[in-house]
């Protein structure tokens, strides 16, 4: 008896004769705003494009998002999300882009790597059927899904009651359905602060919201607009320790929390609810790009990617939410015009195209240290201007940006303060790269790193 | 209201719906009646899902007797009920001498209990046979009839094949009351339930956890049930399968075991603490358990990956550590299959053959049906189908191809089988169970709504009224505002 591998009959490696194929210049995968924003990136570009989206709609989790604050950076204007998606939206529908909606993509099939002349196979499938999509370039723009309670080991029975915020806010936002009469919170992440309020103005009432950290992790705006103005208490340093209930939810134990996190004993409240919600962190969706063969970065687990968010898979790009989770839309639809041109360049003009000033000698690795808790890109391969992005691990009034060759600081940013709940994003200038590889060395290190105040 | 069968089968755990299987083939009616309102929801649903091989019971016990040869029909009942069963061999690891003498221990009693091919092997077979396990195991058990199914899979696969063949699923009907006549009557046994009372002239206890309850309230064997409570947690699919891994044996426990599943998922199972009956929380010093003994078998597994974690209770009568399997000493008629704990779901499809036996023994009256039909059709898997069939589904019907459920692939058309075919899906988690729609790596946040709406529309009942599992478990209020 041999060992039997249960991936062997499951692939869908089969031979696809009879499927369908349709060839553009560049495959977005995703039709919210991360997708919309590379396709349209792409059309600009003159490439052929169509996206895949798995909903009936384009838009993603901003249909659900009714709340406003979007739009601040882009159109100078406050919108809510449907808004904010909308106008993306009418300028899709004002472009030949081919829209496969209600598609799931099933695989990409990025063949024996040939640099330049790898074409891209994307499988998907919907109601009318298997399809196939041809493209020099694909731009993966899946989005995130939630944490589960599972992934934070939240202890306890298993009753019905408990969703996560996202969930939660597609029963109320677009199914009309209340998930319940009295809500616990667990997590100051922006969705539960929006939420919260959310609930609130339904007539849910929220019990508070907890917060493992000693600071809230959302942003400060969203604190003050959600919580503060409505009197709904946070509880930081406090988690939930056990869920209670056969059933239904009937009530939550809430502990406090050391400065290791770890329950403290005798500190268990037990706050009685229906409801408990989780806002405890998102999670880029990348089972389709690790399928396809892109390597991820275990910091942000989204793709490791060089300055012009190219993947490990030369021809794969990635952007958005399922490249590192972002902290505002308007910053997510930034990112995706670089990758969406990016890929346009890369799909019409060849391999060595994607950026103007590429430089074949050019390899550097972009590391984290300090309390930076990633640098994105990963890797550098140009000596341009970059745009790099990072978040710190903890909130401090004054640190600064550090970056370091072989132990030598090449390039050193302003003394300010930093914040979880902020995506950071500084120009790195093409004289620091050209410095680093002038030391020879092969990875730089973006360091934050905290200084005494003066 | 009041039916009266042959036989009543009390629990539709995997035990009863094996029995209930094995005896459909004969011309009797049966009746299974089950507590809550769906099949395996007792301690066939806290399971790890192993088929252990059965070189664990001491020889001579019925553990012993029916779990090789449980491990053996499996392949049989996978074809007949067309359930997913992997035999992929497993191996007990070995760290240093003094567990290479227990290995060979139980390596005796594997030869002792019938199981084949057993052999002590070293580090280099070790790696070939499974290369994610841990470098510092100097010697294994190597046991290549060990495999893996999906509890519900099975339980569900019988049941639906029992019913096929005729035998009648009664379910939120826990046993409240046994009444029982004198040994000659037809109609021995009267049980009352609130679904209805069900008449029958043999009874079978089945009934996992209350079958000590049940036994009192026959007036059969008294014996207490001691909860020997286990968590277990489920990691995200792996690109390749992992082999069941396992650590040498504690004497209450097979210790935490590291296997891969049908599905590709890995599962930790499992811990064991005496706790108060009833008890299914998991508990975070059980999980951390788990996940630091995974790391001893397995030491590059992902133990960031939980995609769920969860717990229940073994069946065990307190004094012994086997099964109990036979007919009643006090009330014949009365036949007890209590006690089944760990390995339940390996003994199962043997556990219903030795039922078979001890009935016919008492003088049971088993007459073959003509009509019998082994065979049950697994319904289409879209996710496992291959392109081809993908097609020809999506083509039957366009719901095939609206996928409802992203993490497992389950399209709308494989919900509404699951509600249609009988035993019905009448839960979110009966869904899931049957099709795995939610039972990803997001835990249905993406596809709980949806899967919720279908069942309202096949139901037809409002959501409020769908449930995650049994009573009680409303998921939604109602309308926010406004008429729907």
């Amino acid at each position: 008896m041999a060992t039997f591998d249960m991936r062997d009959e499951r692939t869908g490696a089969e031979a696809v004769a009879a499927v369908q194929t349709q060839a553009f210049d560049v495959v977005v995968i995703g039709g919210g705003p991360a997708g919309m924003a590379a396709a349209l990136a792409a059309h600009k570009a003159r490439a052929r494009v169509a996206i895949v989206e798995r909903e009936q709609h384009l838009g993603g989790i901003l249909r659900q998002c009714i709340h406003p604050g979007f739009g601040l950076s882009h159109f100078k204007q406050e919108l809510t999300g449907p808004e904010y998606a909308q106008r993306f939206i009418d300028q899709v529908h004002a472009t030949d882009i081919a829209l496969l909606l209600n598609s799931m993509v099933i695989g990409i099939d990025s063949g024996e790597p040939t640099g330049a002349t790898a074409v891209h196979t994307v499988t998907l499938m919907s109601p009318a059927g298997m399809l196939q999509l041809t493209g020099r370039a694909v731009v993966l723009a899946m989005g995130c899904r939630e944490r589960t309670r599972s992934e934070i080991k939240i202890p306890g029975s298993r009753p019905a009651g408990v969703f996560t915020a996202g969930l939660a806010q597609r029963y109320i936002n677009i199914e009309n359905l209340k998930p319940g009469s009295r809500a616990v919170i667990l997590g100051s992440g922006d969705i539960g602060l929006i939420m919260a309020r959310r609930c609130t103005l339904e007539g849910i009432s929220v019990e508070g919201v907890y917060e493992l950290m000693p600071y809230a992790n959302g942003l400060r705006r969203n604190v003050k607009n959600c919580l503060d103005d409505f009197g709904i208490p946070l509880h930081l340093s406090t988690t939930v320790t056990r869920v209670i209930g056969h059933d239904r939810v009937e009530a939550v134990e809430v502990s406090q929390v050391d400065e290791r996190l770890a329950p403290i004993p005798g500190t268990e409240r037990v706050v009685p609810c229906d409801t408990l919600l989780l806002s405890v962190g998102l999670i880029p969706e990348n089972e389709l790009s690790v399928a396809a063969g892109v390597e991820l970065d275990p910091r942000t687990r989204g793709a490791v990617v060089d300055q012009s968010l190219q993947t490990g898979v030369p021809g794969i790009f990635a952007c958005g939410n399922v490249l590192h989770v972002h902290d505002l839309a308007d910053n997510v639809t930034t990112e995706s015009e670089r990758a969406g041109a990016a890929a346009a360049a890369r799909a019409l003009g060849g391999g060595a195209e994607t950026n103007a000033v590429a430089d074949t000698s050019c390899e550097l690795t972009v590391s984290p240290a300090g309390i930076a808790g990633y640098a994105l890109p990963g890797r550098i391969t140009a000596v341009a201007l970059t745009k790099l992005n990072f978040r710190v691990r903890r909130p401090v009034d004054t640190a600064r940006v550090r970056i370091l060759a072989n132990g030598e600081e090449v390039f050193a940013g302003k003394v300010r303060a930093f914040k979880p709940s902020v995506m950071e994003s500084f120009p790195l200038p093409a004289k620091v790269i050209q410095q680093a590889l002038d030391l020879g060395v092969s990875e730089i290190i973006l360091s934050v790193d905290p200084v005494e105040e003066a | 209201m009041t039916e009266t069968f042959d036989i009543a089968i009390v629990g539709a755990g995997i035990t009863g719906c094996a029995i209930a299987r094995q005896l459909a083939r004969y011309d009797l009616s049966i009746c299974v009646v089950e507590a809550a309102n769906d099949v395996a929801l007792g301690a066939s649903k806290a399971n790890g899902g192993l088929v252990h091989a059965g070189y664990d019971p001491a020889p001579g016990t019925v553990k012993a007797q029916v779990n090789a040869r449980g491990c053996e029909l499996y392949g049989t009942w996978a074809q007949e009920l067309g359930f997913l069963f992997c035999r992929t061999g497993s191996m007990v690891l070995g760290f240093n001498d003094e567990d290479r003498a227990h290995l060979e221990k139980l390596r005796q009693n594997g030869l002792a209990n019938g199981v084949p091919e057993l052999s002590i092997i070293g580090p280099d077979r070790i790696h070939e046979l499974e290369p994610r396990a841990s470098a510092d195991a100097t010697c294994a058990l190597w046991c290549p009839s060990t495999g893996f199914v999906d509890p519900f899979e099975v339980a569900i696969a019988a049941l639906e094949n029992a019913v096929a063949n005729g035998v009648t699923f009664m379910r939120s009907a826990p046993v409240e009351a046994i009444e029982v006549a004198g040994s000659g009557d037809d109609a021995r046994f009267t049980l009352e339930t609130p679904a209805g009372n069900v008449r029958c002239r043999y009874l079978i206890n089945a009934a996992g956890n209350g079958a000590a309850d049940i036994s009192h309230m026959a007036g059969a064997e008294e014996f207490q049930m001691v909860w020997r409570q286990g968590n277990i947690v489920v990691l995200d699919k792996e690109p390749r399968t992992l082999m069941p891994l396992y650590p040498v044996p504690t004497p209450v426990s097979k210790g935490v075991i590291v296997t891969g599943t049908v599905h590709g998922n890995t599962v930790i199972t499992a811990t064991a603490a005496v706790r108060e009956p009833g008890d299914t929380q998991t508990y975070a010093s059980d999980v951390n358990a788990l996940l630091a003994g995974a790391r001893k078998l397995v030491p590059n597994l992902d133990t960031r990956r939980v995609v769920r974690a969860f717990a229940g209770g073994r069946p065990v009568i307190q004094g012994t550590n086997d099964f109990f399997i036979g007919q009643s000493a006090v009330v014949p008629g009365l036949f007890q299959a209590a006690g089944i704990q760990s390995p339940g779901v390996a003994s199962a499809p043997a556990i219903a053959e030795r039922m078979e036996l001890v009935m016919r023994e008492s003088g049971v009256k088993l007459h073959e049906r003509t009509d019998w039909n082994p065979i049950r059709h697994a319904p289409d898997d879209f996710d496992r189908a291959p392109l081809a069939r993908k097609e020809e589904l999506i083509e039957s019907d366009p719901a095939w191809g609206q996928i409802v459920c992203r993490c497992e692939t389950v399209p709308e058309a494989e919900i509404v089988a699951a509600i249609r075919r009988q035993p019905d899906a009448v839960s979110v988690e009966g869904v899931k169970r049957r099709c795995r729609a939610g039972m990803g790596r997001c835990q249905s946040g993406f596809c709980q709504s949806r899967v919720v709406a279908i069942l309202a529309r096949e139901l037809d009942c409002d959501p409020s009224e769908v449930l995650l599992e049994d009573a009680g478990s409303w998921l939604v209020e109602g309308p926010l505002k406004g008429v729907r």
